[in-house]
């Protein structure tokens, strides 16, 4: 149980690893990247939890009474948002190979076949 | 307590394995809105609201909506060709 | 380089890290068992230092207000670029009608949907707003409340339909909240600079503990991350959704 959510971080990042090694298309593989980015957020935030403490949120609570880490928090919450704004500039980026290639399929896009079907 | 964290840890597990073996884009979209509560869930079992409103709101609602207006804009474009 | 060959590799690597992996899950400190000095530390003196209740704002827009900073221009920069291509590409011949695909059948929207998203779609606005305004007091702030509009505005595109959403958010005020939010927050920390202090350092009243204006300086930035996430998720879903629009000569003009 104590070493329960490091290697939950670790299967997570390496199965993502494994399904963008594997895609066979471009939209799957920026899913997969999302997969790899919420383990850092389990690892982030299984590092600041303490048994038994509550939210550090003391607006029931007074202050002073024990509470899990605020620091991770605060990184884990602006890296979610900024993280979606990233899949969307690379969903747009996928949009326009496949404007550019007709093709969503990292494998058969490679840079010798593209400069010979140009 | 620890059960419960435990298990939401595994389901968290699963659900990552889940989004990387669908392989459609179509069925990954909803794959990874089932991510985004399980991960919601998590968040909040480990005392961490404010995480856990921000993956809500952008796991479920905002990423599965850009995924699905991508695959429907390339279909248009496909279609134009 | 064969897919097989390149799941192999992987694979490969993956056998030799396993015992280095478990070898740091075993040396990291065990789940639950105090880490840090530095997160007991805020919890410790933030209520008396700041007057303010929500610990993870505290340290969001005042003790790590930089990393914020750097956060909020990753999040500027983003969603510029995602325009940037999306605009570019597109072509001027464009209608102001949903694109249609070939062959499928347009299903109208039901009347439930209509309702329960013209119901729902101004509560979502006003408890983002609310989420927002109340981030030093209760599990909320800038990010989570701009989302939580941003999704909003999604249910009022499934009541109103594509046509009716598109006339409602204009794309030149959405440019305006998403700079104007940015510019707010880097402009926030100038403000005490004039006064001869350090920047982003809070030099505002400070407030009462568990009241909505506590704070000081805080507040400015929160209000101008909230306006930075919805201008900049708005803007997003309308370039995306443009990106399905019919050509004039498929509607007919």
């Amino acid at each position: 149980m104590s070493v329960l959510p490091w290697l939950v971080a670790a299967w997570l990042f390496g199965i993502g690893l494994y399904g963008i090694a594997s895609s066979r298309s471009f939209i799957h593989l920026i899913g997969c990247l999302s997969v790899c980015q919420s383990s850092t957020y389990v690892l982030l935030l299984g590092i600041g939890y303490r048994w038994g403490a509550v939210a550090p949120v003391f607006y029931d609570h007074p202050p002073g009474t024990p509470a899990v880490d605020p620091v991770v928090q605060a990184l884990v919450l602006t890296d979610i948002v900024v993280g979606a704004t990233v899949t969307a500039l690379l969903l747009a980026m996928a949009l326009q190979v496949d404007r550019k290639y007709g093709e969503l399929d990292p494998q058969k896009l490679r840079p010798l076949v593209a400069k010979a079907r140009r | 307590m620890s059960i419960l964290l435990a298990m939401v840890l595994l389901l968290a597990a699963l659900a990552g394995a889940g989004v990387v073996l669908t392989r459609d884009p179509r069925s990954q979209v909803f794959a990874l809105a089932a991510n985004g509560t399980v991960l919601t869930l998590l968040f909040f079992a480990l005392q961490a609201p404010d995480v856990a409103l921000s993956e809500l709101a952008v796991g479920t609602a905002a990423t599965p909506l850009l995924f699905l207006v991508t695959l429907a804009a390339v279909r248009i474009n496909r279609q134009r060709r | 380089m064969t897919p097989r060959l390149r799941i192999g590799l992987l694979g490969l690597a993956g056998l030799c890290l396993l015992p280095a992996i478990w070898k740091v899950a075993a040396a990291l400190p065990p789940f639950g068992e105090p880490t840090a000095q530095y997160g007991p530390a805020v919890n410790r003196l933030g209520p008396e230092l700041r007057h303010v209740s929500n610990m993870v704002s505290a340290v969001n827009f005042d003790f790590r207000g930089f990393d914020t900073l750097g956060e909020e221009f990753m999040l500027v920069c983003a969603v510029t670029g995602a325009a940037m291509l999306l605009r570019g590409a597109r072509g001027e011949d464009l209608s102001a009608r949903a694109g249609r695909v070939e062959g499928r059948a347009v299903i109208g929207r039901a009347e439930s949907t209509i309702l329960i998203s013209r119901l729902f779609g101004p509560a979502t606005l006003l408890f983002g707003l609310y989420m927002a305004l109340h981030a030093t007091v209760t599990p909320g702030g800038g990010f989570q409340g701009g989302v939580v509009i941003a999704s909003g505005l999604l249910l009022t595109y499934l009541g109103e339909g594509y046509r009716g959403w598109r006339q409602l958010i204009g794309s030149r005020v959405l440019d305006a909240i998403e700079g104007g939010g940015a510019l707010l927050f880097a402009l926030a920390g100038f403000a005490p600079m004039a006064f001869g202090r350090a920047y982003m350092q809070n030099i505002l009243p400070l407030g009462t503990f568990k009241d909505v204006f506590s704070g000081g300086l805080m507040l400015v930035e929160n209000a101008g991350v909230a306006l930075a996430v919805t201008g900049g998720f708005a803007m997003l879903f309308l370039e995306f959704m443009e990106e399905t629009r019919a050509l004039e000569s498929e509607s007919g003009g």
